[in-house]
């Protein structure tokens, strides 16, 4: 298992196309990946458990990834995220 | 009258036509065959989803990408794992497809209607939107076609649904009710972009109302009247046409020169807050950005942004301008901007003390990565440099002396920057106003902020009630002072621009071209309106004007005397 804090920097937070984007992105991904936010588990590849998080601008996260791709995926998720989670 | 949110501008007048709910019953029953349901459902899933895809597609052709959005992320909903796959999985148990889409949806209706956040409680209308589709496709209902509705018709919903709002033509629908919704809702944006005029978060709309009453849908003021009275009526009809004159002249003016009546052409420019805003600047037919405030990259941080965060937003905001000028003011804070990071002392007089270019020169490792940042964006496009809040000579020089250090750095590194990038002095304080003719001998232009100007000037504190009537650029001395500069930047032959309020303001702009002021900065979504203003003058009749207001000795006279002669 993987995991690494990082802070959400982009401006909308996770909102429904940074959260389109950043689940779409996690789903190809064979390891379980999720997002732990406020003491809660997400699964990183759902844009609706992501929204339901109500992840805003410089919230801090913990990605946490398990399986065989684990670190392919955490370094996906982090660059995401650091490239503010644009199309 | 009744009233609502006003969501989409402009006067709709015309016949009711109400848009029935149906009601969605079914039997919960025991599903004994659950292959057969499994297939029945998602049957119902992939109609959606090319339903839906057709409907994106109609909107993004018609109207645009941007309001095609809302449709498409209803797609990447029902293809969450937790949407369709949760259904699945509770018709595997034994239940009806129609439950299953109830209980999931309602689940995710219910979490995000309770988050503090507009955003996320539009997610719980997109679900509530994506329910009611799934179970009209499972239970065989029609939806009324809106397409055939008669030309003049005021459509009103409980809520609008994306599969009605994509069939709304602006042709036949004159305005739109609801009960729900708000500013950002896909009505809302919708009818924006339709132009149609709409009114929403009525209270009970559609129990006011039957098919066939007569109504008025006021988008701008979020009123409405219901089978309204002759003389309101025929009010609202001059209204209608007023407004609608307007917005077509002003419609005319996009993508025209800025020129006054006598053929003089000025620059018009945006004050924009974030790189993104210069998109808007560019969709409101600005010729280019006067103002770009850095402070956004240093608000809501948590620390200084590094020079390469900076770099990286005025490269942004300088491409998107594409090579149209954009002139970016370094850091303004103190005042009334505080930054937590920053540990900035507490004053007793904030407005007088360590703020804008006195904090940068006191700090100049951060401003240097400020500067240097600039000048790299520079390699990028037309940027210019802009210092705030100067009052005297020596703080122009200092800026230029850490800029030719900064060039130097730069040349030995081989980096590429504008070797000719120019740099501007805010004129808002009196001291700068009185010696404007020393600096403009120190500047490449000049840029009036009439906000602290007037506030300066005046000596009043805009925000305290009791002195607030004080706070008018119309007084004799921020007029004389404005004028003043101007000329000092002809004398020096330097441009002299404006980027406060007031550039916009139709009753000061006929002064602004009597003194020859170059290049208006304003909000916008004021461009066109600004641009039509200057076009209603001449030189001579701003001159005639300008003279009978400086001849004036009270805020009073001079605001009766331009609205008088005001050209709307």
């Amino acid at each position: 298992m993987v995991s690494r804090k990082i802070t959400v920097t982009n401006e909308q937070g996770l909102h429904m196309r940074p959260a389109s984007i950043f689940s779409q992105a996690m789903t190809p991904f064979s390891c379980d990946i999720s997002i732990f936010f406020k003491d809660k588990k997400y699964n990183a590849k759902s844009v609706m458990m992501l929204m339901s998080a109500c992840i805003k601008r410089g919230a801090e996260i913990e990605i946490r990834c398990e399986g065989s791709d684990e670190e392919e995926a955490m370094n996906k998720a982090i660059s995401l995220i650091e490239g503010g989670l644009e199309d | 009258m009744v009233n609502g949110i006003p969501a989409s501008r402009g006067i709709g007048i015309g016949s009711i036509c109400v848009i029935e709910e149906h009601e969605l019953k079914y039997e919960a029953i025991k599903i004994e065959d659950t292959e057969k349901e499994q297939k029945r459902f998602h049957e119902a899933i992939e109609q959606f989803k090319k339903e839906t895809e057709e409907m994106a597609e109609d909107i993004r052709k018609r109207i645009g990408p941007k309001e095609a959005e809302i449709l498409e992320s209803h797609l990447v909903m029902i293809s969450d794992p937790t949407m369709a796959d949760e259904m699945s999985n509770m018709i595997a148990t034994g239940q009806c497809s129609e439950s299953a889409v109830e209980a999931v949806c309602d689940m995710f209706i219910g979490m995000f209607s309770k988050m503090d956040d507009e955003f996320m409680q539009q997610r719980a209308a997109d679900v509530s939107d994506i329910k009611l589709s799934l179970l009209k496709i499972l239970l065989g209902v029609q939806d009324v076609d809106i397409r055939k509705l008669p030309p003049g018709t005021i459509l009103v919903a409980k809520d609008l649904t994306p599969s009605m709002t994509s069939q709304i033509h602006k042709e036949n629908v004159a305005g739109i009710l609801t009960e729900m919704g708000g500013k950002t809702s896909h009505s809302a944006i919708l009818a924006r972009a339709l132009e149609i005029p709409a009114v929403l978060s009525v209270p009970n709309i559609t129990s006011l109302v039957k098919d066939k009453d007569t109504a008025i849908v006021d988008g701008t003021e979020g009123i409405v009247y219901i089978n309204p009275e002759g003389d309101t009526l025929s009010s609202y009809i001059l209204k209608r046409e007023e407004y609608i004159r307007k917005q077509s002249e002003l419609k005319n003016f996009h993508g025209k020169e800025t020129k006054t009546a006598d053929g003089a052409a000025v620059e018009l420019f945006c004050n924009i807050g974030t790189p993104k805003d210069a998109r808007k600047a560019i969709e409101c037919d600005g010729e280019g950005v006067g103002l770009f405030r850095s402070e956004f990259l240093f608000m809501d941080n948590k620390r200084m942004p590094t020079e390469e965060e900076q770099f990286s937003a005025y490269k942004e905001a300088a491409e998107i301008m594409g090579g149209k000028p954009i002139i970016i003011r370094t850091l303004d804070i103190g005042g009334d901007k505080d930054i937590p990071y920053l540990n900035m002392k507490k004053e007793e007089n904030p407005f007088l003390g360590y703020r804008a270019i006195r904090y940068c020169l006191g700090n100049k490792e951060g401003y240097r990565a400020q500067l240097r940042a600039m000048l790299r964006a520079s390699a990028f496009g037309k940027i210019k440099i802009l210092i705030p809040l100067v009052t005297c000579v020596e703080e122009m020089r200092s800026v230029k002396e850490l800029l030719s250090e900064i060039k130097a750095d730069l040349d030995a590194e081989g980096i590429a920057y504008d070797k000719h990038i120019e740099l501007g002095c805010m004129i808002e304080t009196p001291s700068a106003s009185l010696i404007a003719d020393l600096l403009a001998k120190e500047a490449d232009f000049f840029s009036i902020g009439t906000n602290d100007l007037t506030q300066y000037t005046m000596t009043v504190d805009r925000g305290n009630a009791d002195v607030a009537y004080l706070y008018s650029t119309f007084h004799p001395s921020v007029l004389r002072s404005i004028k003043r500069i101007i000329a000092c930047g002809k004398e020096a032959g330097i441009p002299v621009g404006m980027c406060g309020e007031a550039a916009a303001d139709p009753l000061l702009i006929p002064l602004l071209i009597s003194f020859g002021l170059d290049e208006f900065s304003v909000n916008p979504v004021l461009v066109l309106n600004t641009r039509c203003v200057i076009s209603k003058w001449t030189k001579e009749e701003a001159d005639a004007l300008a003279e009978k207001v400086l001849s004036l000795s009270t805020e009073t006279e001079i605001t009766a005397l331009l609205k008088a002669n005001a050209k709307e």
